[in-house]
């Protein structure tokens, strides 16, 4: 499955950047493809471009605050988590987002 | 729709949360600025007369003149993140508002919510003829937004605000010492428990409206506590040694060299990393290490007078040793906590997560759009 993303937390210096690495990790784990783009309080980093999102299955946005460009997402499926629960529990997520889209 | 239903879709947790991520930099900021200023005898200025100030009182105005408009910030912020840009000119001018009738930063926030709905709403029932369509965001918004939410704050909410904050201040300042030492536990230990999360910052956004009231212990026991936190996590590797554990690997070890001074600078997040590793024995050491910092704080009154700086906070105070003496209750509680309660690892680092161990999730925690 092809999972696209976002992690934005309040302060943006450490709760975005580490639900992004967990995500990624336990996608890994569970076969996936995974891109995770960061809007942190330096900016956006590791964008995602059209490509990305047109082959994604599913989108996960794991944010706290609101986010810049979410109107990318339309006509996707979106899943909208807090960081906190991408952080405690990336692999019961990542299977959760395997039942929604069904595969 | 139902209540609950209304009050998930208006999301005022989210806007908050959002307002908050942008008033941070300026907090931290203008509040070190300030503390610079005031630690090398500056105190802050009205104006500033050319001729007529030094150095140090020029960082404490400019920090305090910035700390000044922090209802401003929040009201922009949340009025921003629910209508969008249109959101930001209501929010300038009810901030303003707020501050004019003395509302202060709970104003602010009231403020930022009423200005913001208002646009939102004029965004979306007010149909113009084509030929105004470019006056909405530019002329019709901002002008509607602003008057309403502005006048609503100065000639019906401002006031009772103001008078609400003053009885709040009254009553904290009328407390006895055993309910200092409550209210101190309370809020060293509570702000901690997401260590520099929403809680953390909701409460911060609380502490910062009391001192703009002149009330300064409570947001000097919240940032004591997030400086001593991860200093004190630091400390737990010595205190560990003592008893010949080895509680940290080597990934954390690094982790902590950089958390440290972080946390010297009242920057609590770099020691996350290395709580999540082992949360449950985290929180428990953080929060009793910080309850027993808060509690320190506000019963000996510890008051530094800005909202920020870690150790630069200590020489704003009227008596710099009590805020010492606080952090380092903190920092020896929670190491020696932690020391106790943490489990030898090895050195080496070994990378997975068991899905057995994390939480289950409900299914109220996701939404699908």
């Amino acid at each position: 499955m092809n999972i696209v993303g976002i992690s934005a937390c309040t302060v943006g210096i450490a709760h975005t950047y580490i639900a992004q690495e967990k995500i990624e990790a336990a996608a890994k784990k569970a076969g996936d493809t995974v891109k995770i783009e960061t809007q942190g309080t330096i900016g956006i980093e590791n964008p995602l471009t059209e490509e990305d999102i047109a082959k994604a299955d599913i989108v996960l946005l794991a944010v706290d605050v609101q986010i810049a460009g979410e109107e990318r997402f339309n006509g996707k499926k979106v899943v909208k988590v807090p960081t906190q629960t991408a952080i405690k529990s990336p692999n019961k997520l990542i299977a959760k987002l395997h039942e929604l889209a069904g595969k | 729709m139902t209540t609950k239903e209304i009050w998930k879709a208006a999301n005022p947790k989210g806007h908050l949360l959002t307002a908050i991520s942008f008033l941070i930099p300026i907090v931290c900021g203008a509040g070190f600025i300030i503390a610079i200023g005031m630690a090398l005898g500056g105190t802050a200025q009205d104006a500033l007369v050319p001729g007529k100030f030094d150095f140090w009182q020029s960082l404490a105005t400019m920090g305090g003149k910035a700390l000044g408009l922090l209802p401003v910030v929040i009201a922009c912020g949340i009025s921003g993140s629910i209508a969008g840009k249109p959101g930001i000119a209501p929010g300038f001018v009810v901030g303003l508002a707020a501050n004019a009738i003395s509302a202060g930063f709970i104003g602010g926030m009231i403020g930022g919510y009423l200005s913001g709905y208002i646009a939102l709403g004029i965004i979306k029932n007010v149909k113009v003829p084509n030929w105004a369509r470019g006056l909405m965001p530019t002329l019709i918004v901002p002008l509607l937004a602003s008057l309403s939410s502005g006048l609503i704050m100065i000639y019906i909410i401002g006031t009772p605000i103001g008078a609400f904050t003053d009885a709040l201040t009254s009553f904290l300042r009328s407390m006895s010492t055993s309910s200092n030492l409550i209210v101190g536990a309370l809020i060293g230990g509570l702000c901690i428990l997401d260590f520099g999360g929403p809680i953390n910052k909701t409460c911060f956004a609380f502490v910062l409206t009391l001192q703009a009231q002149g009330v300064n212990e409570p947001v000097t026991a919240l940032q004591l506590v997030n400086t001593a936190t991860p200093i004190g996590f630091g400390f737990a590797y010595f205190v560990a040694k003592l008893f010949r554990k080895n509680i940290y690997n080597n990934e954390e070890i690094e982790t902590l060299k950089s958390a440290v001074p972080m946390g010297v600078v009242n920057i609590v997040e770099g020691s996350i990393p290395i709580v999540m590793n082992d949360i449950v024995r985290g929180i428990i050491a953080a929060v009793i290490g910080g309850a027993c910092g808060g509690a320190v704080t506000m019963v000996y009154g510890a008051d530094a007078t800005v909202p920020f700086g870690g150790f630069l906070m200590l020489p704003t105070m009227s008596h710099p040793l009590y805020g010492l003496m606080a952090l380092l209750v903190n920092i020896f509680v929670t190491g020696v906590v932690y020391a106790i309660i943490k489990k030898d690892v090895p050195r080496e680092v070994i990378k997975e997560t068991d899905v057995e161990d994390e939480d289950d999730i409900s299914l109220d925690d996701i939404k699908i759009q």
